[in-house]
């Protein structure tokens, strides 16, 4: 059996007394939490130590007594003793220093059986900072879900109980009392005033935002516009999501009840810290934008961009329509396809000089939006680079479709060539008996794409880079937003400025090793990793989720289906 | 290194691995080799016979080398495609006299089609392909001819080697439509639509009604059709020999090939078949039917 | 405190120092040799040679300045990230196995493993390139179910011990773990 004693470091130089702690149960472990200074009244000592069991939960008791060799009482020992008569416990320790040695001796006197032990070599004395410990969170954080499936390690209960024993730790040095403790103690309280200040403040700054918030999402949840193509319109939106994500945070923010778990706290701090950082950041953006013409100067930059990108469209198609590349293509097909486009291009360019005496009216607008944050005004721009890019949009999805549904066609005939078909009840392929018109059609068929499809293949390659360098941007776009959104930055400068608060786990150093005393080890806060708290503290959003394989992405793009740079709600809960 | 003579022992040997016995590992006693049998069930053949069933393959391939000789006619200039039309209606309709006729004959297993049935495929086979002549005309364009000719021999060699020469009458699909491909392929080279689409119904009635023909008739009088063969045999070496002698001369020579020597070389051959059967159990490779990759 | 010699598995030699600090507290460390000087001299000249052969070409300066800043950032990510100098492993008895290890530039990396997670401490054989090395390792239990093994913490990862050494540390740990 090897005692351990977890021993608090402020408590190294303490006078004589009685130590107060636990025993962990089940373990021969004791943590000891203060020492109570002589002259004491054993009834005093009791009636405190349960009414700070009836605070923390705690279950406190007295663990032995502690002997500081400074003072010249010669019969301490049989007094500390006869102390163990007074407080009946099951187990008593006897620490005391000596003159002259750093370690500390220890005796164990097991009461029941009389029999004293003394195991000199077989003691560890753990001393930790009772206040690093006090504040730090031990991770991986345990869920709270299921509290009694399997009992916690040593670490996790001394850490719990050191954390729930605050009440003891209240007990000033200068109080006048019966009692004299030694422990951690605050070095101070002149900020706590403020703190407490703002703590009121904000309960009714809470309620009111709560309020209005709440005003807010009955507005959005009225059937009006709830209805089918606004509805579509608005998940479409990056805008609009990111509308949806801040409310979310904000009613997180403002909800009125005080963070009970550690998660809970670390969410909301971190949701406050980030918002705050996104409203400067927009501020930062507008005082930028509005100064010096920026504005009227870029749109007026905007339109002939726009009118620059169709040119080289059609000066693109132009080139697909002749023989690209030396590439030979089915003549015919080509000409019907590159009208097409070209059209639709003709289209495009109305509809900008259509739009173009608003442009700078809808910038002044979509700019003040940054006000509300830096996210709200990339989101804004994300979109507008969608509305501007639309004609490509389109000649994607043309492109594709029509790409889909010629390979889709290329495979069953292929099947119907080998004589074989798909067998959708088994999901395997199956040989069969085609009649002879039906060879015939179907082989007929397969010419005619086989060889019509690298003409269609060399639209959609040349469409699809182009709707990968919009979506590439988008993406920039929606990450640097999700960046913002979702950065832990408070628990990020925890873990800077104040390591031991987020701690991963403990590590020991050997303090002393003279033989013949007891083992001294010194337990210090283990930081953790700043990669991991940004992976347990960030907040979760939709790029929470796994994202598209770059083989997925690339086998979407050979079989055609439609890429786009986030992903649908739909998806997800997949 | 033959094996040890024991001394004898009064236990009588015995062919089993999981049992001791007073022998050396590697003895073995006369009766060893006694259940062994050989060429269990083999069928002698007989020269004429096999000649009999291999003209059916030479005729084949004279079918493959008549539509290419009517091809070459066509891209020539020198036959037109009404007349073609036309000897094909003919030929089509005095075949498929010929097959009704000898229908009836056959045994009832199977419901036979109605004549509305028949109509109903020939309007579609005729519609979709003169849909589809002027489509099929600028197909192949911009494909160099070279690619096109490789295409098509490439296809024309998958149908002979997938053509189900037991019994050609539902026709293999694999070889039907390989054929067909290469039909497309080579129309599409021709120098009009009609053109492409007096080809496809040439090739429509060479290789997907023709092997029906001559199955009926085999069952039915299995002594002409193999001189019907022949005669198929002798008209694709005398067609081809009008334009291409020297294909002409190619074309002869596979077929006394395939036709003559092919079968005497497997009846002189099957002497020395030795194939050895016994009561172990021989490795069956089974391929599980549900990995069969598609 | 041995004067036997130790290796690992490429050869070099290590040096293995134990150090009991109780009957049930030991900690061994193991130091693999410090980063050679003329190693470090053949790719500097290396990345510098190959450096005033592009200048020479090219007569563009900025090439030896970002050569210079090159040598200077790769030694500092190698002594900080990637070499590692000593490798430590602190047994005690009932309280648990902390295992640390400390590059070149001082940088140390401790992790804890209470002893209620450890199921047992074994030497294991796995297949290494292109031969078989035997390493030590904790087995950490399932806490789902306690007679499996939830995963394996390999020990020593980067100076990889010869058998000889693992035995040694092997025997100290079973005798301390056996005891608490």
């Amino acid at each position: 059996m090897v005692l351990k004693v977890f021993f608090p470091q402020c408590c190294n130089r303490a006078d004589s007394g009685l130590l107060v702690g636990r025993w962990l149960p089940g373990r021969d472990t004791a943590v000891v939490l203060a020492v109570i200074h002589y002259p004491f009244i054993p009834s005093t000592v009791k009636q405190y130590l349960q009414q700070i069991q009836g605070q923390s939960q705690v279950p406190v008791e007295v663990l032995g007594s502690w002997s500081m060799p400074s003072e010249k009482q010669e019969g301490l020992d049989s007094f500390l003793r006869d102390l163990s008569t007074i407080f009946p416990q099951t187990r008593w320790l006897q620490v005391s220093r000596e003159m002259g040695q750093t370690g500390f001796s220890c005796q164990l006197l097991q009461l029941p059986p009389e029999k004293e032990e003394e195991e000199e070599d077989r003691v560890i004395f753990v001393h930790y900072d009772q206040r690093k410990v006090m504040l730090s969170q031990l991770h991986p954080l345990e869920s709270p879900a299921l509290p009694g499936c399997e009992e916690p390690s040593e670490l996790r209960q001394m850490f719990w109980t050191v954390a729930h024993s605050e009440p003891l730790f209240l007990k000033d040095k200068y109080d006048e009392g019966p009692l004299k403790l030694s422990h951690w103690q605050s070095e101070g309280r002149e900020a706590s005033i403020l703190v407490e200040l703002m703590k009121l403040a904000s309960t009714p700054l809470c309620l009111l935002l709560a309020w209005l918030l709440a005003a807010w999402s009955w507005v959005t949840s009225t059937r009006l516009l709830n209805l089918s193509p606004l509805r579509f319109l608005s998940s479409k939106l990056s805008s609009c999501v990111q509308l949806s994500y801040r409310t979310a945070h904000m009613k997180t923010v403002t909800s009125p009840h005080t963070a009970t778990s550690h998660t809970h706290f670390m969410r909301k701090a971190n949701v406050l810290v980030s918002l705050l950082l996104d409203v400067s950041l927009g501020l930062l953006f507008i005082s930028w934008l509005y100064r010096e013409e920026r504005l009227a100067r870029l749109a007026s930059a905007l339109l002939p961009a726009a009118d620059r990108v169709s040119r080289e469209l059609e000066d693109l198609l132009q080139w697909l329509m002749g023989a690209p590349a030396g590439l030979k293509m089915n003549r015919a097909l080509d000409q019907v396809l590159g009208r097409f486009f070209l059209y639709h291009i003709h289209l495009w360019i109305s509809y900008l000089r259509l739009l173009a005496p608003f442009l700078e009216v809808i910038l002044w607008y979509g700019g003040l939006s940054a006000a509300l944050g830096l996210t709200f005004a990339l989101s804004l721009l994300s979109d507008m680079l969608a509305l501007l890019t639309f004609h490509i949009y389109c000649f994607y999805v043309y492109g594709a479709r029509l790409y889909c549904m010629k390979l889709y066609g290329l495979c069953s005939l292929w099947r119907l060539f080998r004589g074989r078909k798909w067998n959708v009840l088994r999901q395997r392929v199956d040989s069969c008996c085609y009649d002879l018109d039906q060879l015939f059609i179907g082989t007929l068929l397969f010419t005619i794409l086989l060889f019509l499809l690298p003409t269609t293949a060399l639209y959609y390659l040349v469409f699809t880079m182009l709707r990968l360098m919009v979506v590439a941007l988008q993406g920039v776009l929606h990450l640097s937003v999700d960046l913002i959104n979702s950065f832990p930055l408070f628990a990020l400068s925890l873990r800077v400025f104040t390591p031991y608060r987020l701690a991963e786990g403990v590590k020991f150093r050997v303090l002393s090793d003279e033989p013949g005393t007891a083992l001294h080890l010194l337990m210090e806060m283990n930081a953790l990793g700043l990669g991991e708290v940004v992976q347990t503290y960030r907040t979760p959003t939709y790029s929470c989720y796994p994202p598209d394989s770059w083989g997925a992405l690339l086998r979407k793009l050979f079989v055609g289906e439609l890429v786009y740079p986030w992903k649908h709600k739909t998806t997800k809960t997949d | 290194m033959g094996p040890d003579i024991a001394p004898g022992p009064a236990v009588p040997w015995r062919k089993v691995l999981w049992e001791r016995q007073p022998f050396p590992d590697n003895y073995v006693d006369e009766r060893f080799l006694e259940e062994l049998r050989r060429n269990e069930g083999i069928r002698q053949y007989r020269y004429w016979a096999v000649v009999k069933e291999a003209v059916l393959v030479g005729q084949q391939l004279s079918c493959v080398a008549i539509f290419i000789t009517l091809w070459l006619y066509m891209e020539q200039g020198l036959l037109s495609p009404e007349a073609l039309l036309w000897t094909s209606l003919i030929v089509g309709l005095l075949g498929y006299g010929l097959h009704n006729a000898l229908r009836p004959q056959l045994g009832s297993d199977r419901k036979p089609r109605t004549h509305l049935a028949d109509l109903q495929s020939a309007a579609i086979f005729l519609s979709f392909t003169f849909g589809f002549s002027p489509v099929l005309k600028t197909l192949t364009e911009s494909v160099s001819t070279d690619t096109v000719y490789a295409m098509s021999a490439l296809m024309l060699l998958a149908h002979l080697v997938s053509f189900p020469y037991a019994h050609p009458s539902p026709t293999g699909s694999l070889s039907l439509n390989a054929a067909l491909f290469a039909s497309v392929c080579l129309a599409s080279r021709l120098p009009g639509a009609l053109h492409t689409f007096a080809m496809l119904s040439c090739a429509l009635l060479m290789f997907a009604l023709w092997p029906c023909l001559l199955q009926s008739i085999r069952d039915h009088a299995p002594g002409p059709s193999a001189w019907l063969c022949v005669g198929v045999c002798l008209g694709g070496v005398g067609g081809l020999g009008s334009r291409w002698p020297g294909g002409a001369v190619l074309l002869a020579l596979a077929l006394v090939s395939v036709i003559l020597l092919c079968p005497l070389l497997l009846v002189k051959l099957q002497r020395h078949k030795d194939n050895i059967q016994g009561p172990w159990d021989e490795a069956e490779i089974h391929e599980d039917l549900c990995k069969v990759p598609y | 405190m041995d004067n036997e010699k130790y290796t690992d598995i490429n050869g070099k030699a290590i040096a293995l120092n134990y150090q009991r600090h109780s009957s049930f507290c030991t900690e061994f460390t193991v130091s693999s040799p410090k980063v050679s000087i003329g190693k470090v001299m053949v790719a500097t000249c290396f990345v510098w040679i190959f450096a005033y052969a592009v200048f020479f070409f090219t007569d563009n300066t900025a090439v030896l300045s970002s050569a210079i800043i090159i040598t200077l950032i790769g030694m500092m990510l190698y002594i900080h990230f990637v070499k590692i100098d000593h490798e430590s492993l602190l047994v005690i008895g009932s309280l648990g196995i902390q295992l640390s290890s400390s590059y070149a530039s001082g940088r140390e990396h401790t992790s804890f493993i209470e002893m209620s997670k450890i199921k047992d401490i074994v030497i294991n054989e796995a297949i290494y390139m292109h031969q078989i090395i035997y390493y030590l390792c904790i087995l950490l239990r399932d806490p789902a179910d306690t007679s499996a093994v939830s995963s394996v913490v390999p020990l020593f990862q980067s100076s990889k011990p010869r058998l000889n050494c693992l035995v040694k540390v092997y025997k100290s740990c079973q005798e301390i773990i056996s005891k608490c």
